[in-house]
């Protein structure tokens, strides 16, 4: 066991590579660092030392081209928290850092879902705050005083490079050197990953992607030595992950799932056994501790293929055991009598599964609103993978074809995380890892036998033989060098190759498409994903650079004029924003836990101005913020999320709400003349367009021209009677009502009983003779007759 | 005041003469079937204090209404809902005509076409909302269960009978599986064939990276046929979309690229002669570009303002 701890840095990893990379009949992986590289350390007197600094300087490179792809939205905009969520996040963070730890995780936050309030310390994986709170501590303690917004800011990029080092590690384990420094190229600009991981997105998923590919390397890391140090490690970076990330649960069943698998193939061993009991147990107990998971471990039933798992290793460790004890017809019977029981659970489980887990089925029109959690289309997986999504699945036919017990697990990782990314796109995020793992092995086969003259000519990786034990002893894939001799006669054999010619054509359109995916990551990265949502852009004709900062400029107008304890309706998806950067109560935000108190602001929304007053009157509602793209002609404004305002409205008030009297009676979803009156009134219409149609836009098109919609307005002579304007940002992007008191005195339901006095009088007096009359006093007239009326 | 009621009793018994025969229909079937004479006595005629929910349509194989059938299915499913569901009362009678059998009835309500459903409320004569409105709702019986609770007030939860043949067909494969490995079970090797594992592995991840799982949950069309010009494109013109056809496309052309890169290394490394060797290299490598450009170019033509692309334009 000795020579297997402490390789965890490239250095000692090489010098034990040495003996084995020695000129042309050195074994096949072994030398292939980085491909191309086999050739270079061959004729130097020390490859080993030329190896680990090329390794070496590969990786600080593509974790620094990681972290600077990801600077695109810092350089053009500013250092700022993007989106939604982060926001949140980093008003969690900011909270931590003033008032400590304990305050932190005993949060209760009355300035969110009033009346309601939220117990934010028990409903969020704190992962992300505590890393970031904690590397700002450490950074203060070393008088590097920087601000924790911009801790908060940088954190993902910083950790897509640690991401980068832990994909390396785990395809070293499972591939060889290069393969991983491949993996490690990709996943640093890979756009599927860069999209939840630019600089000021600072959210779980930044730094669970690293904990998930650690936990992972620690995991194969256990199962190839067996011993209860690495397992420990595993556990600890489990905890982590469990503590950042709701997507643990993957974790939590693919490793049950390698296991389980293995045991099918009769791979089982001592050291699977002691790998997964140690992890079961000790991750268990850990991730219990995260205040948010507490008991889900041993309730729910997406944990429940772990416990399940565990009980079958042990049933079958006894059988082994019992093996040895018994005879061998005793034991054929008891063993099939057990498998057949254990097979049977287990296929209820995955039947049980597999139905829980399309939950992308759910039609609950909150979860189907949004737009993540939609399913995937090729041209997403094209988009998010370029190249890779392409070759991976060469790179699970070599890992197949070449099994062992870690390439067991990429392959079960691989084909759980396509299915998951099929059917939600946010998922694509942990697809992204194994994409890129796989693709490496792909490319680097490729390289590994076509870069390099023919002398070089090498096998994949030895596969893996019946003795595994003899290849455990020999520690890692390395210095296997007891295989080397049984190719040597095959290499001979093969001595011709393929010439010098067709080689380095391969080899230059190889890297031609990698040149591609590199270009193709950036244009990505730099177009689609570094955009902050909270600044906007738009570019002139002549190139020039507007910056539309509307929505920071009304969350600071409502900062500075309101009330410190307003509170401030709008629909969810700028909760966080206003908690964030305007300090106010909200009624709803993006953490969606209460339908109904959704439904209820989707309800005042989509109701007329009157019925929603007495909504808002009974929320408390002081000012009314909604968002409003018609002049700029922004897509992402509330009236075209209007529909599934009333959707989720409908689906709590039926009586009240129709999704059908919103459209026209054909079908269409209008705001011009031709919309449906209920639209045309309600109190999202109203509070959009109000004043609107005095605004002509340009000279082309009518006053009240909606630019988003491409529609002239149907209502332009919009009145309030119980809110007021309050404020209209520059672009008319973000508006803000404030909601009036009660007036004085209820105006009467009915009409004023008329009373017109039978006979009118009209005083003829002038101002000069204001005297006192006799109300209906009769005026005789001298030659004319009385009128009866 | 006698004939008055004389009348009036009439009146009495005529109505419960139609409920009691109305309930005895439904008993038997949840969709009573109705012709001419039927609709007129039970719908049309006035003494009714019960709703009709009719569908009107068109079943009869000559006609070829396929939507009738899907409308049909629904319409039974809710009606069964309705009748097998404690709150059932004799409030609410859901009916069905056929044009065949009482085409005067189309006749008279001047329909021209079917599916068409219509409620006749108890009181008073149908109004504009008593159509359903089938090309903006659609037939799902949860949106008609929800016009009907509209229209009469009788809230149905709509219960759709288990769809068995997903775990049948599951467990039958499975059967047939284990059946099959029974009978070879003396000679297992097939179970350790690694290319049938990897065979299978493959398939399943190119079905899902080519997009299989939209289709599934989104069930768009094969093709799409312009109908001025007859041109059928195969690919859809959006990012945000795509047809069966187009994602078909995309799992061959990812297959193929996969197949080029299997084929360089067993170039490489196969005992074959190095003739062969150079063909297996050269064809792996002219798979790998070929259906590379091809399948950016596709990407590119879907997602407007890429500016980047490989041997095709």
């Amino acid at each position: 066991m000795a020579e297997h701890h402490a390789v965890s840095d490239g250095k000692h990893k090489a010098s034990t590579n040495a003996g084995g990379s020695v000129h042309g009949n050195s074994r096949p992986g072994a030398a292939g660092g980085g491909g191309g590289k086999g050739g270079l350390s061959g004729g130097l007197t020390q490859p080993a030392g030329w190896q680990s600094l090329l390794s070496f300087s590969i990786l600080f490179l593509a974790c620094l081209a990681g972290f600077s792809s990801r600077l695109f939205a810092v350089i053009r905009f500013e250092s700022i928290i993007h989106e939604f969520d982060p926001w949140f996040n980093y008003r969690s963070t900011h909270h931590l850092t003033t008032n400590g730890f304990y305050e932190f995780l005993n949060w209760f936050d009355e300035r969110a879902w009033y009346p309601l309030g939220r117990i934010v310390g028990g409903t969020v994986y704190p992962g992300l705050m505590v890393t970031a709170g904690l590397i700002h501590y450490m950074l203060n303690l070393l008088h590097i005083t920087v601000h924790i917004r911009d801790v908060c800011v940088f954190l993902a990029p910083v950790f897509s490079g640690l991401t980068a080092i832990s994909t390396f590690l785990l395809t070293r384990e499972l591939w060889n050197q290069g393969a991983g420094l491949l993996a490690a190229c990709f996943i640093a600009i890979v756009p599927g990953y860069i999209s939840r991981s630019v600089a000021g997105s600072f959210d779980n998923e930044g730094i669970a992607i690293f904990a998930l590919q650690f936990t992972y390397y620690l995991w194969v890391k256990s199962v190839k030595t067996g011993s209860v140090f690495w397992t420990i490690g595993c556990c600890l970076s489990y905890f982590y992950m469990v503590s950042a990330w709701g997507g643990y649960v993957f974790i939590i069943n693919l490793i049950p799932l390698h296991v389980f698998v293995l045991m099918l193939m009769q791979r089982y061993s001592r050291r699977v056994y002691i790998a997964y009991s140690t992890f079961y147990i000790v991750g268990l107990v850990l991730s219990m501790q995260i205040p948010f998971v507490g008991f889900q471990p041993i309730r729910t039933s997406e944990h429940m293929a772990a416990a399940g798992v565990f009980a079958l290793l042990q049933a079958y460790a006894f059988l082994q055991y019992l093996k040895d004890r018994l005879t061998r017809q005793e034991f054929q019977t008891l063993f099939f009598l057990g498998v057949s029981l254990a097979a049977g659970v287990v296929f209820l489980t995955v039947i049980y599964l597999t139905y829980t887990g399309l939950y992308a089925k759910i039609h609950i029109p909150i979860i189907a609103s949004v737009s993540e959690h939609q399913p995937t289309t090729w041209v997403s997986f094209f988009f998010d993978l370029h190249i890779l999504v392409c070759t991976f699945p060469a790179g699970l036919w070599f890992c197949i074809k070449n099994i062992n017990d870690e390439r067991v697990f990429v392959a079960l990782y691989a084909i759980s995380a396509v299915y998951f990314a099929g059917v939600m796109v946010r998922l694509m995020l942990t697809l992204t890892p194994v994409v890129c793992m796989l693709s490496a092995v792909a490319f680097s086969s490729v390289f590994e036998h076509y870069m390099g003259d023919d002398t070089k000519r090498e096998k994949p990786p030895a596969e893996d033989s019946s003795d595994e034990d003899d290849k455990r002893n020999s520690g890692n894939l390395y210095d296997k060098a007891g295989k080397v001799r049984k190719h040597v006669s095959e290499q001979e054999k093969a001595e011709e190759g393929l010439g010098p010619n067709i080689k380095s054509i391969v080899t230059m359109l190889m890297l031609m498409l990698l040149m591609m995916f590199a270009v193709h990551c950036t244009w990505v990265t730099s177009n689609a994903y570094s955009s902050p949502s909270v600044v906007l852009a738009s570019y002139n004709h002549d190139g020039t650079r507007n910056i539309l900062d509307d929505f920071r400029e009304a969350y600071y107008w409502l900062r500075q004029n309101t009330d410190e304890h307003a509170r401030v309706m709008s629909w969810w998806d700028y909760g966080y924003q206003i908690a964030g950067m305007a300090n106010r109560t909200t009624l709803v935000d993006n953490n969606t836990w209460n339908n109904s108190h959704i439904a209820l602001v989707g309800k005042a929304m989509s109701s007329n101005e009157s019925a929603a007053y007495k909504i808002m009157r009974s929320l408390d509602v002081d000012y009314v913020l909604i968002i409003f793209g018609g002049v700029i002609g922004y897509s992402g404004d509330d009236i075209n999320k209007f529909l599934w305002m009333v959707r989720i409205a409908e689906g709590e008030h039926p009586k009240d709400i129709r999704e059908s009297d919103y459209f026209t009676p054909q079908g269409e979803f209008r705001v011009d003349k031709a919309g449906s009156p209920t639209l045309l009134n309600c109190l999202m219409y109203k509070m959009s367009y109000y004043r609107f149609g005095e605004m002509q836009l340009d000279f082309r098109t009518p006053p009240g021209f909606d630019r988003t919609r491409n529609a002239e307005i149907g209502n332009k002579d919009i009145k309030f009677q119980h809110l007021e304007e309050a404020f209209t940002s520059e672009h008319w992007l973000v508006r803000i009502y404030k909601v009036k008191n009660l007036d004085n005195r209820e105006p009467l339901d009915h009409k004023l009983r008329s009373v017109v006095p039978k006979q009118k009088y009209t005083s003829k007096k002038t101002a000069k003779r204001k005297r006192g009359h006799i109300k209906n006093k009769l005026a005789l007239r001298k030659g004319k007759k009385l009128q009866k009326k | 005041m006698l004939p008055f009621y004389v009348i009036n009793g009439n009146h009495l018994t005529l109505l419960s003469e139609k409920l009691t025969q109305m309930m005895e229909w439904a008993s038997k079937r949840s969709v009573i079937r109705m012709n001419g004479d039927k609709f007129r006595r039970f719908v049309k005629a006035p003494p009714r204090n019960y709703s009709v929910v009719i569908m009107f349509t068109a079943l009869q194989p000559q006609r070829q209404c396929g939507v009738c059938r899907q409308a049909d299915e629904e319409f039974q499913v809710l009606a069964n809902s309705w009748r097998y569901s404690s709150a059932f009362t004799n409030k609410v009678f859901f009916a069905s005509v056929d044009f065949d059998e009482g085409s005067d009835v189309f006749q008279m309500l001047s329909m021209n076409s079917a599916p068409t459903f219509l409620h006749f409320p108890s009181k008073g004569k149908p109004r504009r909302s008593d159509t359903y409105e089938l090309q903006v709702r659609g037939f799902a019986a949860e949106q008609l269960a929800r016009w009907v609770a509209d229209r009469t007030d009788v809230q149905i939860r709509v219960i759709r009978p288990p769809n068995y043949a997903g775990p049948l067909l599951l467990g039958f494969l499975l059967a047939v599986i284990g059946g099959l490995a029974y009978l070879r079970r003396h000679n297992l090797e097939f179970l350790f064939n690694k290319n049938v594992w990897a065979f299978s592995a493959l398939c399943f991840v190119l079905i899902m990276t080519s997009g299989q799982m939209w289709n599934h949950i989104r069930g768009p069309p094969y093709a799409h046929k312009n109908p001025s010009t007859g041109q059928v494109s195969y690919i859809h013109g959006s990012s945000q979309a795509q047809f069966v056809a187009e994602t078909h496309i995309v799992l061959l052309f990812n297959a193929a690229i996969t197949m080029g890169m299997v084929l360089l290394c067993e170039a490489a490394t196969s005992d074959m002669d190095i003739g062969k060797r150079k063909i297996m290299c050269v064809a792996g490598i002219g798979l790998v570009m070929l259906f590379f450009s091809w399948l950016l170019s596709i990407f590119r033509a879907k997602y407007h303002g890429y500016p980047y692309s490989f041997l095709m334009g």
